[in-house]
């Protein structure tokens, strides 16, 4: 064990976490402390007029990281966190950051053109459009006893 | 405007397209951005997720001993645009930390890329000790 160490571990860095806590709470802002032990990444969802907009911050990502792929109505988005292989654990004095691979998978919502999509991702921040399929046809479900006719799915109505 | 102490509230729908709805302040969210810290052999690497923000909108200041960094974020979603589905919130980014006397102030660099900062922190050279001639009388 190293007797002398320059700037001992942590006291290089006292955090002002709690002062600063303090400080806003007493202004008119709303306080978001440390995302530990949530999902990485963490992921808001909007709706629009014509589109779904899924937003994920990925700090640190670059497009050749990440892997949006959509199958059966499902979107799944895949990703890797550049570590730090040049620094050794010993080296950390602090380590809050999520590293290494991640994976989240979403349901889409119905009637969501899935070649539609399109994704931009500009300082970590993630922008995925789901446009909205134009218009729902109300659909006939035809319901067969089991023994006679395959159960069948007819539209009504015009679809292109 | 209070409805309840409205004593005419059948007169509500009429009022409010007279006077138009005033938006109700946008919360303002202050989150804090988890951080490494590493040691190399120049000095502290501290390294900061700050997804949203660029050089323009990074404020890294220096004053005494506090190293305060601001990150400024600008809403992600259009106007109009309805949140269905929330797992973190849209705010500016604020941490502040004491710095140690080791830390070289003025040699202090800040890199921002993919939304995540380096600050590199150098120590000050450690001066090298000077041997001082004894003379006899």
């Amino acid at each position: 064990m190293p007797v002398f160490r320059w700037g001992s571990a942590f006291d290089a860095f006292r955090d002002l976490e709690r002062e600063m806590d303090h400080l806003l709470h007493s202004v008119n802002m709303a306080f978001e402390g440390l995302r530990i032990g949530r999902p990485f990444p963490a992921v808001n969802i909007y709706e629009l007029e014509g589109e779904y907009l899924l937003t994920a911050e990925l700090p640190g990502t670059r497009v050749e990281d990440l892997d949006l792929s959509v199958a059966n109505g499902k979107l799944t988005i895949r990703g890797r966190r550049t570590s730090t292989p040049e620094i050794n654990e010993q080296q950390f004095r602090r380590s809050e950051r999520a590293q290494g691979q991640w994976e989240r998978s979403f349901t889409l919502p119905e009637r969501v053109q899935e070649d539609g999509l399109h994704a931009e991702l500009n300082n970590g921040v993630l922008k995925l459009h789901l446009p909205k399929a134009p218009s729902t046809v109300p659909r006939q479900i035809p319901v067969s006893d089991g023994h006679t006719a395959p159960l069948t799915i007819e539209t009504r109505g015009e679809r292109s | 405007m209070t409805p309840e102490l409205n004593p005419r509230s059948s007169d509500l729908p009429s009022r409010t397209q007279d006077t138009p709805a005033v938006p109700p302040p946008q919360q303002h969210w202050v989150c804090t951005p988890p951080i490494d810290i590493f040691e190399t052999p120049e000095g502290l690497v501290l390294r900061a997720d700050l997804p949203g923000v660029t050089a323009e909108t990074l404020d890294v200041q220096v004053q005494d001993n506090k190293l305060t960094l601001l990150g400024r974020v600008v809403e992600q979603a259009p106007a109009g645009a309805t949140l269905i589905h929330q797992e973190y919130h849209v705010g500016d980014f604020v941490r502040s930390f004491i710095l140690s006397d080791d830390v070289d102030h003025d040699r202090i660099t800040a890199k921002i890329s993919n939304g995540v900062l380096d600050l590199l922190l150098p120590r000050i050279p450690k001066t090298e000790p000077r041997k001082i001639q004894v003379r006899a009388d």
